[in-house]
């Protein structure tokens, strides 16, 4: 029975940090890159250009967009509340420095929202490129072992191909004898050779040369994810500096408190006379 | 009842498993026994046989384009596969023939062993 309870507790307890890291989830944006499994192909460079087009329409950019605009307008108004402190008079004073300290607040927490997406989008992305990184190493390993069949099979497609004039020679007298696929075979060669002839003339090419290699492709990618590292722990030293922030702003919000609180009983010692006192009602007697 | 569904299950299973998965290698060592044994064929003239090879080597030929340029079987390719490739000249009778303007029964002959040298370096014995 004690065992069911327990089973129970741990059931319950689970489940409700599962439903808040989804909730937290959920209310942060989420970003699965939409890309087919064909654009593993494309060069690095291109990958990343489609990978962060992918990004720029998932909720979690809108989110990002929002949460980037509203840090800005509080930072307006905090250095706005700022300027007004200079000209106010003590208890306007008392308000403004409160109405930072709640902006400040509110800045922290969108900060905190901010930084936390940021890493969201780059988690995601350093998955993606690790994904990549893998399907890499996975082609590279089969090719490993099939090296000498793709290299026995190169070899006669070269020799087929270099034979071609040969076989067009040998049956030029015996056309009408040449199957339907024959006269296409040759009809989508010419095609081929000419496709591949302006493939090589594209300037695009060129520019393509390191990513056809894979070992290239591999560093490239390799580079993308040490700066994607990079940019995580500048994100990490960043969070550091929010808590900083935080403790400020909390220091900042107990010294007016103190503040607050001293002038209250500055104001209560003028105001109110202690009756109890004899000291203090000789003057209701003496008058 | 439980007999029939028990022979229905057989039957079914056999048609299944016995649906041709044809390899581009399968048919092309089809096509290639067959004009092996047209050229080995007693039984007919040799202007028959030269008829029929002309035939015979046009879609040998196309099968062996075919092959060559079938890129499925780069995955995953079988034993028989891997070794057709190994010997180009005795799987792709056609090309070799043109290759080395020779006929294809000389091509398949001498690369099983049967050349003029060795035939004449041979000798009757009695054992």
């Amino acid at each position: 029975m004690k065992n069911i309870n327990l089973r129970f507790i741990l059931i319950i307890i689970t489940g409700f940090f599962y439903s808040v890291a989804s909730f937290a989830n959920n209310s942060l944006g989420e970003w699965k890159p939409q890309i087919v499994e064909k654009m593993y192909l494309l060069p690095p460079k291109h990958l990343n250009k489609v990978l962060n087009n992918d990004f720029n329409k998932s909720i979690l950019a809108l989110n990002l967009q929002t949460a980037d605009n509203k840090i800005k307008d509080r930072i307006e108004k905090i250095s706005e509340l700022n300027s007004m402190l200079k000209g106010a008079s003590k208890n306007e004073a008392l308000e403004i420095k409160h109405q930072i300290i709640i902006n400040k607040r509110d800045y922290i927490k969108d900060m905190s929202n901010l930084l936390t997406m940021k890493r969201q989008k780059l988690d995601t992305k350093k998955s993606f490129f690790q994904k990549i990184q893998k399907n890499i190493r996975n082609t590279s390993l089969n090719r490993k072992t099939n090296s000498e069949f793709l290299n026995n099979k190169k070899n006669a497609l070269k020799r087929a191909e270099s034979i071609d004039f040969k076989i067009l020679d040998s049956t030029s007298h015996s056309l009408s004898k040449t199957s339907k696929y024959f006269k296409q075979y040759q009809l989508n060669k010419n095609a081929v050779k000419k496709l591949k002839l302006a493939i090589q003339k594209h300037p695009m090419s060129n520019k393509n040369i390191l990513s056809k290699d894979p070992k290239n492709k591999m560093e490239a990618v390799k580079n993308y994810v040490h700066n994607i590292d990079t940019e995580i722990s500048v994100l990490e030293m960043k969070e550091e500096m929010i808590n900083y922030m935080a403790k400020i702003v909390a220091l900042d919000a107990m010294s007016l408190a103190e503040e607050v609180a001293f002038d209250a009983q500055n104001q209560n010692e003028i105001v109110s006379t202690n009756y109890n006192d004899p000291v203090n009602v000789i003057s209701v007697f003496t008058n | 009842m439980l007999n029939l569904i028990k022979n229905l299950t057989v039957i079914l299973s056999f048609i299944i498993c016995s649906q041709a998965n044809a390899n581009s290698i399968d048919t092309l060592e089809r096509e290639r026994a067959k004009t092996l044994n047209l050229i080995l064929d007693k039984s007919i003239s040799i202007g028959e046989r030269k008829k029929r090879l002309e035939i015979s080597k046009m879609r040998l030929l196309d099968l062996e384009r075919m092959t060559i340029n079938d890129k499925n079987i780069n995955k995953n390719p079988n034993h028989r596969t891997i070794k057709a490739f190994k010997n180009f000249d005795l799987t792709f009778l056609v090309h070799s023939s043109l290759e080395k303007e020779k006929p294809i029964s000389v091509i398949w002959l001498e690369k099983i062993g049967f050349t003029t040298e060795n035939l004449m370096s041979t000798r009757v014995t009695r054992k």
